[in-house]
């Protein structure tokens, strides 16, 4: 490339890995070329699969069983890693390039003491005593943020939370001060608030510490404000490299546009559908002949499918294309049905609502005691719920993991029977009848879940899966069973052909859609859809949400929106509900919650969400701090003991929800906004009027 | 901590008191009193019914339950007609045998299958892995007498090595340990059966711990490949197998009835095969019981081992 040597710390050229399976060879990384400066911050992004954490374990030569470099170089300030000695590259491994992970549960040796952890590659590397590697990783441990740690030193890595996890494994990459970090999805496995906190710090070591890193990550919102350049990668090339700025507003390669195009934004108009990138990534064993997204570009041509277009361009631009686009998509075609199919959101006809939620409390017991085991406390996890949810609305929940929003959403399916307070459908106590009207009953309420893996039977075919409701509610007979089948799996926008396959056989977006009409089975009045596109990439991420939506609008089924994704439940919702440590903070429209938010909780966890837009100034931490445990929930107000805006009376008296305008209700002793007119009054219930 | 152990040592007692009460009740089912190993196969009736009065077993079944349980907890498990000796005295005569035995045998199994099955997980797939999967899957299909048969053909007949039957010198622990020799094939025959499980287990428990993203920290740090076995696999992929252990001590009992018969060990498997040939009633009770108390136990202690190696787990 054109950089003079001299002032790059990596150089990676021609870079190909494969891994060998037992009946074909995965071309895992194919031709990459890259550099990164001294000082410089290097993104990596693309869907699962792609290549990119392939590309990362490369440069440390930590590839997985039947992994192996087959051609190109990479080279260390100067020093060619490829077919150096094991020898030799252990004491670079941890030293001079290092690499945190995902996931810092798995990733820690559970067994051992966290300090014992950090001080391993001071003691290996630097050849110092026991001793002076001890002071070093307390030293590392300050620096990347961990309180008291010479208290903590002891501690194994269950005993610290999901972020201080994440921060003992940066410590231990930092330990030896190395010239590379590479971060591997370093913030995936953490809710916004301690994202916002992990990449703050990387930032303000690589500053301090004149570190390059490489950032792998799937989240364009993560790389946004944090890199200098991207390389855009797709089945195992790289197809864009651009500086940041470039890439996000002038971006030539279809698929970068396309990446870009079907992440939900804040400000992503609600009546328009998402872009989304047909099909799945091709399979790299071996990998398809032309250009490798050909196969789901819109501007393919024959040319694309027979020739593979080079990294090509100028000015640090380099794009991998023969028909390039320019810039970003034009928006998109609306989504939103004709007023005939439209099904208005309203109360029902006595005035009622058709899910109401009045004070709901669910607390689960600790207990102790040698023979009689007697309550000694319990985790709050949700403490007195009031909401409620009309017919055809959809209400968004959101909050960080931990402040009770999934036990919620359980307590609406009677998944979880509440401790106090009551769930109504339609006015009735669901959960409180007996036998065949229960039965009958449950059928109005259906879940959605995660992880659709997880949630489908694997020895089940997918015409089971889907008959299993009818046949335990006794719906219809066999023949008009199978209609439902096929007319829901339409709906969903699966094949007839799935009827006969297995879970296992359908990607992770097909598996959603059957997840997604295994609940729509039964035509219920109620979704609750528990982070329902989590666990999918970007692009099939949309997919699932358009449909979500269209269904939404078609049917007019009201539903329960669960996610830690903002621009997700935003997308989603009619209205939102912001949760903290088990009560609800804040409710509102969109435009409420995101734009004149009361709650100083909601407001920073807004500010914390990484914008996919390089040009908006990152915010300060919003929110320092973790969550406090649920078991002993700070007095007042819950949230006093992150709040900036805390006061005495927060600690003494809990803030009752107040109106901030027309449904619009926060629990606030010092708001952002002036309360409405009935400032003072209490209101437990947001009607939208 | 110590409330979880008084709580499932509570358990284990009402458990062993379980097991007691329901293996003298179908014992008493399939034959009921001692009394003909007592007085003899032809006794006359007349003097069975007095036996049985005088000894108890006239009583109600409930009844000679309560009474056996109540003398089992005061280590009391009756008389042996048949060898003419208390069951008590003629436990504590072989038990200390037989736990040579198969402590011995354990203690082996462990020490070639815990390394085997972390270097077979390390090689998986090689011709070593298939080459040691191949042996361990034909001593495991093997049946205790006919491994031990082989063992005895070939080590004693054939090449003298080792005697092919324990002498009957050996009386005591001491004497066990003091001739290796003799116990070499009874220990080697009771050994190699608990290696295949074991090293099966370990193999998989070690391959679970390699996929662990530690590992690859362990490998990124620029640990030795030895380093990052000895220091951050060994541990956390024996944790499983503490398990198990626990779970094969009753089952080393078991095996021991067969190795000690071929061998004519005196222990408490020959004990009880000798006590099933004679139908000796109240040995072949207390047998049983040993069975259920080691089962229970077994399980007790590999909890609490388990508890105190992995700081993950806190009983309570």
């Amino acid at each position: 490339m054109s950089a003079p040597p001299a002032t790059s710390v990596l150089e990676v050229n021609g870079l190909s890995t494969h891994i060998n399976l037992t009946r074909s060879v995965v071309h895992a990384v194919g031709d990459v070329s890259f550099e990164i400066k001294a000082g410089e911050t290097l993104g990596l992004v693309g869907e699962s699969g792609c290549g990119k954490s392939m590309t990362g374990l490369s440069l440390l030569n930590l590839l997985p069983h039947g992994g192996h470099i087959v051609e190109g170089s990479i080279k260390l300030s100067g020093l060619e890693l490829v077919g150096l000695p094991e020898r030799k590259l252990r004491t670079i491994r941890g030293n001079e390039i290092a690499m945190i992970f995902q996931d810092s549960q798995s990733s820690l040796n559970p067994t051992m003491t966290i300090g014992r952890q950090v001080m391993e590659p001071v003691r290996l590397h630097r050849g110092v005593s026991k001793h002076e590697a001890l002071d070093r990783a307390l030293e590392v441990l300050e620096l990347v943020g961990l309180p008291h740690p010479r208290e903590r030193f002891d501690d194994f890595p269950h005993q610290l939370s999901g972020g201080l996890r994440q921060r003992v494994m940066i410590a231990i990459a930092l330990a030896c001060e190395p010239k590379v970090l590479v971060a591997d999805e370093p913030t995936t496995a953490l809710d916004v608030t301690i994202q916002a906190q992990i990449l703050a710090l990387l930032d303000d070591l690589e500053e301090r510490l004149g570190m390059s890193t490489l950032l792998i990550t799937h989240d364009m919102g993560v790389v946004a404000g944090r890199t200098d350049r991207i390389n855009v990668m797709y089945a195992g090339r790289i197809v864009e490299t651009a500086t940041t700025y470039r890439l996000f507003t002038g971006m030539r390669h279809p698929y970068t546009q396309a990446l870009l195009g079907s992440i939900p934004s804040l400000d992503q108009d609600r009546e328009k559908a998402l872009y989304t990138i047909p099909g799945l990534p091709p399979d790299l064993a071996p990998p398809p002949s032309g250009c490798r997204f050909a196969a789901r570009c819109a501007y393919a041509t024959d040319e694309c499918r027979e020739h593979e277009p080079p990294l090509d361009g100028a000015e640090g631009h380099l794009f991998a294309c023969w028909h390039p686009v320019d810039g970003p998509i034009e928006r998109l075609p609306t989504i939103v049905p004709p007023e005939s199919v439209k099904v208005p959101i309203a109360a029902t006809a006595n005035g009622r609502h058709l899910l109401e939620l009045d004070g709901v409390v669910r607390e689960f017991p600790v207990t102790a005691g040698i023979i009689l085991r007697r309550k000694v406390d319990s985790v709050k996890a949700v403490s007195g719920v009031t909401l409620h949810v009309d017919a055809g609305e959809t209400f968004g929940l959101v909050g960080e993991s931990g402040c009770g929003k999934t036990t919620l959403g359980k307590l609406i399916v009677g998944a979880e029977l509440p401790d106090g307070g009551t769930v109504e459908l339609e006015g009735k106590r669901v959960f409180a009848l007996k036998g065949r009207a229960l039965r009958r009953a449950r059928r109005d309420l259906q879940m959605m879940f995660q992880d659709p893996y997880a949630s489908l039977d694997p020895r089940m075919r997918v015409q089971a899966i889907l008959r299993e409701p009818l046949e335990i509610q006794k719906i219809g007979s066999r023949q008009e069973q199978d209609e439902r089948i096929t007319t829901v799996l339409r709906e969903v926008g699966l094949p007839q052909t799935a009827l006969e396959r297995y879970p296992h056989e359908f990607s992770g977006g097909q598996r959603q859609r059957v997840g997604l009409a295994r609940a729509l089975m039964l035509d219920p009045k109620v979704i609750v859809a528990d982070e329902p596109v989590s666990a999918l990439d970007v692009s099939i991420r949309s997919q699932i949400l358009n449909l979500m939506r269209r269904l939404q609008l078609e049917r007019g089924t009201a539903s329960v929106v669960i996610s830690h994704d903002l621009a997700v439940v935003k997308y989603l919702s009619d209205r939102i509900g912001v949760m903290y440590l088990g009560k609800l903070v804040e409710l509102g429209n969109g435009d409420d919650i995101y734009r004149r938010a009361a709650h100083p909780y909601t407001d920073a966890l807004i500010k914390t969400i990484p914008v996919p837009d390089p040009a908006v100034k990152r915010a300060d931490i919003a929110i320092s701090g973790e969550l406090p445990s649920p078991r002993n929930p700070p007095s007042g107000c819950r949230f006093r003991t992150r709040c900036p805006r805390a006061q005495d009376l927060c600690a003494e008296e809990e803030p009752l929800l107040r109106s901030f305008g027309p449904g619009h209700v926060a629990a606030c002793h010092f708001p952002l906004q002036a309360p409405g007119e009935a400032a003072a009054e209490a209101v437990a219930d947001g009607d939208p009027e | 901590m110590t409330g979880y152990i008084i709580r499932r040592c509570v358990a284990a007692v009402i458990i062993a008191i379980g097991v007691a009460a329901v293996s003298y009740a179908l014992l008493n089912f399939a034959g009921g009193s001692p009394v003909y190993a007592a007085l003899g196969t032809h006794a006359n009736p007349k003097a069975v019914a007095q036996w049985n009065r005088v000894h108890g077993f006239d009583k109600p079944l409930i009844v000679q339950i309560g009474n056996y349980v109540w003398n089992a907890v005061q280590l009391k498990f009756g008389y042996s007609y048949k060898q003419g000796q208390s069951v008590a005295a003629l436990l504590d005569e072989n038990a200390g045998r037989t736990a040579y035995l198969s402590g011995s045998a354990l203690v082996l199994a462990l020490i070639i299958a815990l390394p085997l099955g972390i270097a077979q997980a390390v090689k998986r797939n090689s011709v070593s892995d298939y080459a040691a999967t191949a042996i361990t899957f034909t001593l495991y299909s093997m049946p205790a007498f006919f491994l031990g048969l082989i063992l005895i053909q070939f080590f004693a007949l054939d090449l003298h090595i080792f005697p092919p039957l324990v002498s009957s010198n050996v009386t005591s622990v001491w004497a066990s340990f003091t001739h290796p020799a003799q116990l070499t094939l009874p220990i080697v025959t009771l050994a190699a059966l608990t290696v295949a499980g074991f090293s099966r287990y370990m193999r998989s428990s070690a391959l679970d711990a390699l996929a662990q993203d530690y590992i690859r920290l362990a490998r990124a740090k620029g640990l030795s490949e030895r380093v990052v076995l000895a220091r951050h696999l060994v541990r956390n992929a024996c944790l499983p197998m503490i398990t198990l252990v626990g779970l094969a001590i009753p089952g080393l009992l078991a095996g021991n009835i067969i190795t000690e018969t071929l061998y004519n060990y005196p222990g408490l498997g020959l004990l009880f095969y000798n006590a099933l040939q004679g139908l000796d009633y109240p040995v072949l009770l207390a047998y049983t019981l040993i069975g259920g108390v080691l089962t229970v136990t077994g399980n007790l202690v590999a909890d609490i081992a388990v508890a105190a190696a992995d700081p993950r787990i806190r009983l309570g």
